[in-house]
């Protein structure tokens, strides 16, 4: 190689070093949802008589995480009118409760409590993002105010928000 | 790894092995020729004219990064061996190691491994004498890290139902292994002090080993968390030379076979 040649090398090592070491972060953001997201779609039977579920439009469902934090208000999820609602289930235990009602500006509305019965799994995100729970339902009791009856679509929870684990079926008698 | 990433590695593996053939095959073709050529004179298969080299060096991007970036340290050294028609067996080996100590939310461990590497270099550019040992080349590794890594403690963060307390796993040893294609230049400064650099695309063969937690750094191959890793390289070494033990031979008996 020719002498000129050689000094281009040098110059285009150091160029290339100082771009490295430039391009080198110690920790990079975390990019992926983290919290498992249990999905449940809100549905209702036609009538007590017809077997056929249509979907349900609840007008501003709102759920309340019953949390067993001292001296802390439990964060409340008021929801704008829809059939579809995200919940979270509990990293620190085997099982958790929300509350429920169907419409929060009802003067008077009734509350019903959904728990859950599961299994955690220890699931490594990534560094950036470090662990989180994954879910594996095994079963959901609730008051009947106004729910008739949850159907489980699905057992296990995780980040993917594409999945609905839970049908509700609203009593018809709410409507 | 996903079938559709596989298939890809595969497809870069086999493209990069043809350039590696069509590479050899050109400077066999050239022999050929001038085989041909001289075979008519004085009935001799062309004779390799270059020496044998021996290349110790050290990798200088590791003791800078090292400075830089306090969290992973690691160290590299290369070597190779001039085989004949341009192709050198090389390999590099070194160890290194991470700690890692994230909070929000808390991830701490540490790492540590060696490593080795084996494989070949393949020269593109033609000799302009024997003692020229500048080259552009392009090569392929297989490498293996036995790593181990440190017990893990981690918190989960959730603001609704409050933050798990902090929490420790096992520590655990397992090997990576990775293919390896890597591509550069060297040239000599002084008299047997070459510098070169090149550049290295790493795949790892066995990522579903780490589903339990993916080191942040595995010396000899880079990311752990990922499939695919790519690094940049300077090495600084000396080359250790000797004359083939059949070249002199070769040059005396050529007159009594062409006889």
């Amino acid at each position: 190689m020719t002498k000129p040649g050689k000094y281009l090398f040098i110059i285009l090592v150091a160029l290339l070093v100082i771009g490295w070491l430039a391009c080198t972060q110690a920790r990079q953001p975390c990019e992926t949802p983290l919290t498992a997201s249990l999905n449940m779609e809100m549905e209702h039977l036609i009538s007590v008589t017809d077997s056929t579920f249509v979907d349900t439009v609840l007008p501003g469902a709102e759920f309340i995480p019953i949390t067993r934090i001292p001296n802390r208000a439990p964060d409340t999820d008021i929801y704008p009118p829809g059939t579809l609602f995200t919940l979270s289930l509990s990293p620190i235990d085997t099982m958790c409760q929300w509350a429920f009602t169907t419409d929060s500006a009802k003067t008077g509305t009734t509350f019903d409590t959904f728990t859950f019965y599961y299994q955690r799994s220890l699931q490594f995100v990534s560094n950036s993002c470090g662990y989180t729970y994954f879910y594996n339902i095994d079963t959901v009791v609730s008051t009947h105010h106004n729910i008739d009856s949850i159907h489980i679509l699905s057992k296990g929870v995780t980040n993917n928000v594409n999945t609905t684990q839970l049908q509700i079926c609203i009593h018809p008698d709410y409507f | 790894m996903s079938t559709q990433r596989n298939c890809k590695y595969v497809f870069i593996l086999i493209t990069f092995s043809l350039l590696v053939l069509l590479g050899s095959k050109s400077v066999y073709a050239q022999a050929a020729d001038t085989t041909a050529t001289d075979s008519t004179a004085h009935k001799v298969k062309k004779k390799e004219t270059a020496g044998r080299q021996l290349n110790v060096g050290v990798n200088l991007v590791r003791p800078a990064m090292n400075f830089f970036t306090p969290d992973l340290f690691g160290y590299e050294f290369e070597w190779d061996y001039y085989t004949k028609n341009e192709f050198y067996l090389a390999g590099e080996g070194g160890w290194g190691g991470s700690w890692v100590n994230y909070t929000n939310p808390l991830l701490q461990y540490t790492t540590k491994n060696e490593f080795l590497s084996f494989g070949f270099n393949k020269s593109l550019l033609p000799r302009d004498r024997p003692t020229d040992w500048d080259m552009m080349f392009i090569g392929m590794r297989v490498g293996v890290a036995p790593v181990k890594r440190s017990p893990v403690s981690y918190t989960i963060l959730d603001s609704v139902w409050g933050n798990t307390p902090d929490t420790t796993t096992k520590g655990q040893n397992f090997t990576a292994i990775w293919a390896e294609l890597t591509g550069g230049m060297r040239v000599e400064l002084f008299k047997g002090l070459m510098a070169g650099w090149n550049f290295r695309g790493r795949f790892l063969l066995n990522a579903k080993s780490f589903d339990v937690l993916a080191p942040i750094y595995i010396a000899g191959y880079g990311r752990g968390d990922k499939d695919v890793a790519f690094d940049f390289n300077v090495y600084l070494s000396y080359g250790i030379r000797w004359k083939r033990r059949n070249t002199t031979d070769t040059a005396s008996l050529a007159p009594a076979i062409v006889k």
